[in-house]
């Protein structure tokens, strides 16, 4: 009777390594979420002195319910902001545009016109340089 | 072909980008949209006003009101002065919501917020504008 000798194998068995690899990518497929992680940034001021401005001497956006928007308290198409805003700004960069949400508004419409004062650089070719959202709070402490 | 699974595995190890909030909300559209930092505190307000604070280490918890937004903010930049905040609310919140929020953020010297948007499609067939 004949015993056959037992052979060593010498390679490591890669037969499993591609399931675990599928295993894994599937794990991190489903896991992987593409998330939104894009904004609009919009910088706060560090200072405690932060220059108070003048509501006379700044172009007060108003968004109203349903986004109405009263441009100095003229009803205004938001296509129609930055064209009234360029004359103002040709004549004073600085000019400050404050935008105040009325309480009631949704937020989707101050991002629309934050939005729109951001591409003004593209449309009218000046920068909005000076806009505020100043808060209820700051209206409050600093207006009245 | 495990060759190109561990290719596949590696993309997707370094795309990875574990969502620390996960509620949903219908994002404002807009055309500039900058990219956000990693880790960055996120604050998001749903539409029925509930608010939910994460300092983007890990998942978002509810908190009561804006009260506790200012004492949220606050911690996270004694921790870090440079931080981003990430403000994820949804298009339709009434604005006080947000305006008490952003309030907060600026009593606790928030150095930048960001406002999260979705892209918006522009409409090349659309006059004026």
């Amino acid at each position: 009777m004949r015993f056959k000798r037992g052979t060593v194998n010498e390679e490591i068995p890669t037969a499993s390594m591609a399931d675990i690899a599928f295993l894994l990518i599937v794990y991190f497929m489903v896991t992987t979420t593409f998330a939104a992680t894009r904004g609009l940034d919009f910088s706060l001021p560090q200072d405690e002195d932060t220059p108070l401005i003048d509501k006379e001497e700044s172009v007060l956006i108003e968004i109203q319910p349903g986004g109405v928007l009263m441009v100095d308290n003229r009803a205004m198409q938001l296509s129609e902001v930055l064209d009234y805003l360029k004359p103002k700004l040709e004549r004073n960069p600085m000019k400050p545009v404050i935008i105040r949400p009325d309480e009631t508004a949704e937020y989707g419409y101050m991002v629309d016109v934050f939005d729109e004062l951001r591409q003004a650089k593209d449309k009218i070719g000046i920068e909005v340089k000076n806009v505020s959202i100043p808060t209820q709070r700051e209206i409050q402490m600093f207006w009245y | 072909m495990a060759d190109i699974a561990f290719l596949l595995i590696i993309f997707f190890m370094i795309t990875i980008n574990f969502e620390v909030d996960k509620t949903q909300v219908y994002l404002p559209k807009t055309e500039i949209r900058l990219e956000i930092p990693k880790k960055a505190a996120y604050i998001s307000i749903l539409e029925n006003g509930q608010i939910r604070v994460s300092s983007g280490e890990e998942i978002s918890v509810p908190v009561a009101g804006p009260e506790d937004v200012l004492s949220f903010a606050a911690s996270v930049v004694a921790t870090n002065p440079h931080k981003a905040f990430v403000l994820k609310a949804d298009k339709s919140v009434p604005y006080r919501f947000v305006d008490r929020v952003i309030d907060a953020l600026k009593q606790a010297k928030a150095d930048v917020i960001y406002l999260l948007s979705d892209q918006e499609t522009v409409d090349t067939t659309a006059t004026g504008g």
